[in-house]
C-alpha cells in the first residue's frame, strides 16, 4: 500500500549554517499514530514543520499523498497546508476571540479572503465548528474568550481548530508539554480518538516514554538531527534509551 | 561593559576622520568665535587664505598627535584602546577642551545676557507683560474656545485620515513580515526611509510647504499634521506589529490561510487594543501640534493667538493662553484614562 507519507533523504539547513535535520527518511502510513522523540533541539519541531512546509527543506523530498510537496509554492502549498492539521505547545489560539471563532479559522482555506475578513461565515461551517467543539468537549465554551480557558481546555479548541481543516493527518508538536499529567491525559485522549474514530493519521512529538508507550503505534527516534531508532514502542529497551537521551538521562514516569 | 570592537582598518579611518573634525572644529571654534569675540570684541574679520591654513594645520596637529601618542579622540569615541597612561589624559584633556569651548562659544553665539534679564527695564517688562497676561480680556471667549474647536477638528481630522494609511503602511514596514522574500526586504527598507524622512522635519515646515500648496488656512495646517502622523503611526503600528507573538501566526499559516488571511486573523488582533490607544495619544499630540502650526497660518486657535499677538493686545493672548492651556491639560487626562481603560 503507497504510504501517505514519505521522508526521503530529508535535510534542513537553516541560513545560519545549523544542520537541524541529516538524511532523515521514513514512511507513515493511513491510521498511524507516530510518536517522534528525541531531546530537546534534535530537530523534531523543525521535522514537524518541514512536513506541512511551515519550513522548506534543503536536500531531500517530502511526498504527501503520491504528491512532491518538497518545493511547491503559493496555491498547491496552501492546499497542502490545509489538509495537514497543527497543534502546538503553546496552543496557539488567538487569545481575545471566542472559542468558536478559533475554530472557524480551521476553515479559512476554503474561504476567499474578502468573505473570511468580514466573518461572513456560513451557517454549515458554524454547524461543524460546533460540533468538533463537541468532539473534544467543550461545545458549551464556544461563546467565551478563548484566553479565559485552562491549558488543557486551549489545547483541545486547537484540537478543534485543526478537525475544522478536515485533515487527513494531524502533527502534534509537543502538544502536552505546557500541561500537568492529568490533563495531558485528556489531551492524549482526544487526538487518539481522533486518530482511531475519524481515521486521522496523527504525528506527535513527546517528551515522556510512558505516554509514547501508552498512545503510540510506532515510534521514530531523532538525535542531533538523525533518525537513529524506528520501530515498536514497546522496543524501546534501557539501551535505547540511553543511546536517545545520552548516559546522563533518567527515565521520568507520567501515569 | 560591552567588549572593546575588534581593531579594523575601517574603524581607525573613521577614528582618524573624527580626530580631524575636533581639531578642525577647535581652531575653528577658537579662531573665528573666541579670540575676535572676547580679545577684540568685533565680528571676526572674512575668512583669508591664512585662515584656512591654520585650521587644516590644527587638525592635522591633533590627528597627528593622536597617530603618535595613540591620544586620539577618535579613537575614544571608536571605543578603541586609549587606556595607555598618556594616551588616556590627553585624550581626555581634549575631551574637556571641547566643552569648555563649546560652552563658551555658545554662550557667546546665543547672546547671553543675564544683564537684560534682570535689569531696571527688563524686569518692567516683565511686570507688564505677566500682568496683562494675568487679567485675562474675557470679551473673546466665545470666539476663542469657536477657533480651539477648529483646533480640535484639525487635529481629529488629520488623525482619522492618517490611520487608514498608517494602518495599511504599517504592516509592509514591519520587519517579521517583510523578510521572507527580497522584494519585501527591499519594500521594508524604502518604507522605513520614506517615514523616518518625513517625520524628521517638523509639521510647522510641513505648514509651510502646504500653504504655499493649498493657501494659508487650517486646510494647510491639517495636511501638514497629516503627512507627520501618518509617518510617527507607521512606525508606531510596525514596532507594535515587529512584537507579536509568532505562535498565532504559525498557526493560522498552518491551516492553508492566504498571507493576507493569516495577517488579518493572527497579527491584526494581538494589535488593536495597542494601536488603538497609540491613535488617541496621537490625538492628542495633535491638538498641541495644531496650536503651534496654527501660528505659521495653519487657522485656529494658534492663528488667533498670533494675531492678537502682532495687535500686542496682551490680555487678549492671556485669555488664549489659558484657554490652551486648560484644553490640552484636560485633553492630556482623558488620553491616559482612555489608555490605562484599553490595558
Amino acid at each position: 500500500m503507497q504510504p501517505l507519507l514519505r521522508v526521503e533523504n530529508l535535510s534542513l539547513t537553516y541560513p545560519n549554517g545549523y544542520r537541524a535535520l541529516k538524511d532523515v527518511s521514513f514512511d507513515v502510513h493511513r491510521g498511524e499514530f507516530l510518536v517522534v522523540i528525541g531531546l530537546s533541539g534534535s530537530g523534531k519541531s523543525t521535522l514537524m514543520r518541514t512536513l506541512n512546509r511551515l519550513l522548506e527543506p534543503t536536500e531531500g523530498t517530502i511526498t504527501y499523498d503520491g504528491r512532491d510537496v518538497t518545493h511547491i509554492e503559493g496555491e498547491p502549498l496552501r492546499k497542502h497546508r490545509a489538509q495537514i492539521g497543527m497543534i502546538f505547545q503553546h496552543f496557539n489560539l488567538i487569545r481575545r476571540h471566542s472559542v468558536l471563532a478559533n475554530v472557524l479559522y480551521g476553515a479559512l482555506s476554503t474561504m476567499s479572503a474578502l468573505k473570511s475578513m468580514t466573518g461572513r461565515f456560513t451557517s454549515e461551517q458554524r454547524q461543524k465548528a460546533l460540533r468538533n467543539l463537541d468532539i473534544v468537549g467543550i461545545a458549551d465554551k464556544a461563546e467565551q474568550r478563548a484566553d479565559a480557558l485552562s491549558g488543557g481546555q486551549q489545547q483541545r479548541v486547537a484540537i478543534a481548530r485543526a478537525l475544522m481543516q478536515e485533515p487527513s493527518m494531524v502533527l502534534a508538536d509537543e502538544p502536552v508539554a505546557s500541561l500537568d499529567p492529568a490533563t495531558s491525559h485528556s489531551v492524549m485522549q482526544y487526538l487518539e480518538r481522533i486518530n482511531r474514530e475519524h481515521g486521522v493519521t496523527v504525528i506527535c512529538n513527546l517528551h515522556f516514554l510512558s505516554l509514547v508507550r501508552r498512545y503510540a503505534t510506532r515510534v521514530i527516534a531523532l538525535k542531533g538531527g538523525e533518525l537513529i531508532f524506528e520501530g515498536k514502542p514497546e522496543q524501546i529497551t534501557d539501551e535505547w534509551f540511553r543511546t536517545i537521551y545520552g548516559d546522563e538521562a533518567v527515565e521520568v514516569e507520567i501515569r | 561593559m560591552k567588549a572593546r570592537p575588534t581593531e579594523t582598518i575601517a574603524l581607525r579611518v573613521v577614528a582618524a576622520v573624527i580626530d580631524l573634525l575636533v581639531g578642525l572644529y577647535l581652531s575653528a571654534v577658537v579662531m573665528r568665535v573666541l579670540i575676535p569675540r572676547l580679545i577684540f570684541d568685533t565680528a571676526p574679520a572674512p575668512f583669508a587664505t591664512m585662515d584656512m591654513l591654520i585650521l587644516a594645520g590644527s587638525a592635522l596637529a591633533v590627528l597627528v598627535h593622536g597617530l603618535l601618542s595613540g591620544a586620539s579622540p577618535g579613537r575614544f569615541a571608536m571605543r578603541l584602546d586609549v587606556s595607555k597612561g598618556y594616551a588616556l589624559t590627553a585624550a581626555t584633556h581634549l575631551g574637556w577642551m571641547l566643552l569648555v569651548t563649546t560652552v563658551i562659544a555658545g554662550w557667546i553665539v546665543t547672546g547671553m545676557d543675564p544683564v537684560a534679564l534682570f535689569s531696571e527695564g527688563g524686569l518692567a517688562g516683565a511686570r507688564r507683560i505677566f500682568t496683562a497676561l494675568l487679567t485675562p480680556e474675557w470679551d473673546i471667549l466665545g470666539d476663542a474656545l469657536l477657533a480651539m474647536v477648529e483646533t480640535i477638528y484639525l487635529a481629529f481630522m488629520a488623525t482619522a485620515i492618517a490611520v487608514p494609511f498608517s494602518f495599511l503602511l504599517s504592516f509592509y514596514s514591519a520587519r517579521n513580515l517583510m523578510s521572507d522574500t527580497i522584494g519585501r526586504r527591499v519594500m521594508y527598507i524604502v518604507l522605513r526611509f520614506l517615514t523616518n524622512f518625513s517625520r524628521s522635519i517638523e509639521p510647522l515646515i510641513w505648514a509651510i510647504v502646504f500653504s504655499v500648496w493649498v493657501g494659508i488656512g487650517p486646510f494647510a495646517g491639517m495636511l501638514a499634521l497629516v503627512v507627520h502622523t501618518i509617518a510617527s503611526l507607521t512606525k508606531q503600528y510596525a514596532e507594535q506589529i515587529e512584537d507579536v507573538d509568532h505562535g498565532p501566526i504559525e498557526a493560522i499559516t498552518a491551516t492553508g490561510a492566504s498571507r493576507t488571511q493569516v495577517i488579518w486573523f493572527s497579527v491584526v488582533p494581538q494589535c488593536v487594543i495597542p494601536f488603538l490607544s497609540f491613535t488617541i495619544y496621537r490625538w492628542d499630540i495633535n491638538v498641541r501640534m495644531a496650536t503651534v502650526i496654527g501660528l505659521v497660518g495653519g487657522g485656529g486657535i494658534g492663528n488667533m493667538l498670533i494675531q492678537y499677538q502682532g495687535l500686542a493686545q496682551w490680555n487678549e493672548v492671556g485669555a488664549i493662553v489659558i484657554i490652551i492651556a486648560i484644553v490640552v491639560w484636560i485633553m492630556d487626562v482623558i488620553s491616559a484614562r482612555v489608555r490605562e481603560a484599553l490595558k
